[in-house]
């Protein structure tokens, strides 16, 4: 604004020129050229709050990678122990059933930082660091395959019409009125049947809670993707493309693919902190992750410690709350970085 | 109107007829051997592979599964008789949806016992996040963009970022076990009609958790469609023509921004009374969805499966009631 006012006047008040003051500005150069991806990750960056979720999601994450790391690196594992060598068995002393170092009863302990588990004697470091990974593993991978099957079923009924289309949307609103938790409750019994012997249960496990939660989990970005493709496919471009002769495989992932990033990344941000939630909550009923460390199953087993050990429960119980909330948070942002209607 | 009605009821049909079909395909298919949980409990244990002949016999195991299939369809329409082991048959009365291999009682009489709980919690708590929900909703929008309203918004949306089940687990520990308040000092149900203040005092909890979480989605909701109608030009012809503030939004504007809140409602409410799981798990509740739970630790599969059909069919009851209701609402709907 000063520079105008000591400028020349006559400039000023007779072009007809867009006002931008210099042309080689480092403002008129950020206008050009960018993408809407550009566009949205500049808005996120400039959020400080999608800034420290994404600092707080990359932590868990980086946890779950290096899970082994730092449970060597702090000489813990999951390893079972007798019971009794680290737990108090004497039933005259006050504190029986809990560990003989470290919380409650006994000052920190170095060789178990986070402290055993009362009855079992687990350590919890080791069970907190993996269940980190047991819960990002399984919410990844759902959100991968879910995101796909939604992908490519949005894809082809938006695109094909027609008969394809009223199937597809048949099936896609028969899974909508299936209540998720009533799916997995009635499909846990039948795993434990045919698998619960198996010396691979905890694979077979994992496995099928991923498949519950993808199959349970498609259908929205199924439904997004498809009102988006109904709206993309009588474009200009797509019309081009057809008349140039474009096989339909290419116009579906080379024309519309690329159009359609901002609600696939938005239904990714709705999935990931679901699926993380619904990991611990199924753990939680006991019909999830059993077999391996979860967060979820911890904080189970540690409600009836709760009067004398509450330590036991905010561990598992804050990783889940702050990954689930760092995510929908995260997702919050994104979500509004991606849709051009939100004035900021 | 009343073909719209017919071809929701219709669709209805056909759906729960599908998921039925699955849920009994499920469980036929899907145990490796199904006659083998209620062999080994009938016989404490001891069951031999001609014991067990005797069960697979006697559940129609033995039959292709859509003769079974019909004979348990034709049950739930007309009662039949079960017959477990050699010589007890029981009777079960329509609609027959099988007999619990662990109390061997009908699963509907007992599904019957459980759904009072259910549905105190269901109500309970749907009326207490509506009637949290929607007013502070309506107030948070007529304040829009001030320092109240952003703070509202802001830590109703931290806590419904919160997965519900820890929410409620973390009230129960808190307000039970840690600071023993003595309304909430026993959880569970009690029959209203035996002890109307015990049960409202085990319910209390249940409904503040479900309360309290749930208005958080519910004023987000009606504050973003009452913010949406506020803007709308009807509402400052209202305005215009000299009306008091208060009439034009409760009587003008709510109107129409509660249409889309109480669609979401139907189906939400829907999904509570198929089954209250975590809130009857941290509550100690003893409705459908813990006697589904303890259903599947101890393998009593025709109440899982029972369970299961249930909640398909309140869920796609409430679908349908939204969908009428809506399109009473919302003409366009049923002429589209």
């Amino acid at each position: 604004m000063s520079a105008q006012a000591t400028g020349p006047e006559t400039l000023g008040s007779l072009s007809d020129e867009p006002e931008i003051t210099d042309p080689n500005s480092a403002q008129a150069k950020e206008i050009s050229g960018k993408s809407p991806f550009q566009i949205a990750m500049a808005r996120l960056r400039r959020d400080k709050i999608a800034l420290v979720c994404a600092a707080v999601v990359l932590f868990f994450i980086l946890v779950a990678i290096f899970a082994d790391l730092i449970a060597k690196a702090f000489g813990v594992s999951l390893d079972t122990v007798t019971a009794c060598d680290v737990l108090e068995c004497n039933f005259a002393e006050p504190g029986v059933g809990y560990p003989k170092t470290g919380p409650p009863f006994h000052s920190f302990d170095p060789e178990h930082p986070f402290g055993l588990a009362p009855r079992t004697g687990a350590d919890n470091l080791a069970h907190w660091v993996y269940g980190c990974r047991t819960s990002l593993l399984i919410a990844g991978a759902a959100t991968l395959f879910s995101s796909v099957v939604g992908i490519v079923v949005g894809l082809v009924s938006g695109f094909a019409g027609g008969v394809v289309d009223k199937i597809l949307s048949f099936i896609t609103d028969f899974f909508l009125t299936i209540p998720f938790l009533l799916a997995a409750l009635t499909i846990a019994p039948i795993i434990i049947d045919r698998f619960g012997t198996s010396d691979s249960y905890e694979t077979i496990q994992i496995g099928s809670l991923i498949l519950i939660l993808s199959m349970f989990g498609w259908m929205t970005v199924a439904r997004l993707i498809r009102g988006e493709v109904l709206s993309l496919r009588e474009r200009e471009f797509i019309h081009a493309a057809r008349v140039l002769g474009m096989p339909t495989w290419r116009i579906l992932f080379k024309e519309l693919l690329p159009n359609l990033t901002a609600p696939i990344v938005i239904s990714i941000s709705l999935m990931l902190p679901a699926f993380v939630a619904a990991e611990a909550g199924l753990a939680f009923l006991g019909i999830g992750v059993t077999g391996s460390a979860s967060w979820g199953q911890t904080i189970a087993n540690a409600v009836p410690y709760w009067s004398n050990y509450a330590a036991f429960l905010w561990q598992p119980l804050i990783g889940v709350v702050a990954l689930v909330l760092s995510l929908n948070l995260l997702g919050d942002a994104v979500r509004d970085a991606f849709d051009p209607k939100t004035r900021r | 109107m009343f073909a719209y009605v017919v071809k929701r009821l219709l669709s209805g049909v056909v759906v729960l007829f599908l998921i039925s079909m699955s849920v009994f395909l499920l469980f036929w298919y899907g145990p490796s051997e199904p006659a083998q949980t209620i062999c080994d409990r009938d016989t404490s244990n001891r069951c031999t592979p001609a014991r067990l002949e005797v069960f697979r016999e006697n559940l129609g195991f033995n039959n292709p599964w859509y003769e079974e299939y019909g004979t348990f369809m034709k049950g739930v329409v007309a009662g039949r008789e079960i017959q477990f082991g050699s010589t007890k048959v029981f009777e079960c009365p329509a609609p027959c949806l099988g007999y619990s291999y662990r109390t061997k009682a009908p699963v509907f009489e007992e599904m019957k016992d459980r759904m009072p709980a259910t549905f105190s919690v269901a109500i309970g708590g749907a009326f207490l996040y509506l009637t949290l929900g929607i007013p502070i909703g309506v107030a948070a929008a007529r304040r829009r963009g001030t320092v109240t309203d952003k703070a509202l918004v802001s830590s109703f949306l931290v806590i419904s970022s919160i997965p519900y089940y820890l929410f409620a687990l973390l009230t129960w520990l808190f307000l039970t076990i840690s600071w023993e308040i003595p309304l909430f000092s026993e959880t569970g149900y009690f029959p209203i009609t035996e002890n109307p203040a015990k049960w409202f005092s085990g319910m209390a909890l249940a409904w503040f958790a479900l309360g309290a979480f749930g208005c958080t989605t519910y004023t987000r909701y009606s504050r973003g469609s009452m913010v949406e109608v506020l803007n709308e030009d009807y509402i400052r012809t209202a305005k215009a023509k000299g009306l008091r503030d208060n009439t034009v939004v409760y009587k003008h504007a709510l109107r129409s921004a509660l249409v889309p809140v109480i669609t979401i409602f139907g189906i939400e409410f829907g999904t509570l009374l198929a089954g209250t799981i975590f809130t009857e798990r941290i509550f100690n509740i003893d409705g459908i969805g813990l006697w589904a739970l303890q259903a599947v630790n101890q393998r009593d599969l025709p109440v899982v499966a029972a369970t299961a059909l249930f909640g398909a069919a309140v869920l796609i009851i409430s679908n349908i009631v939204v969908d009428v209701i809506y399109s009473v609402l919302d003409p366009r709907v049923r002429l589209s």
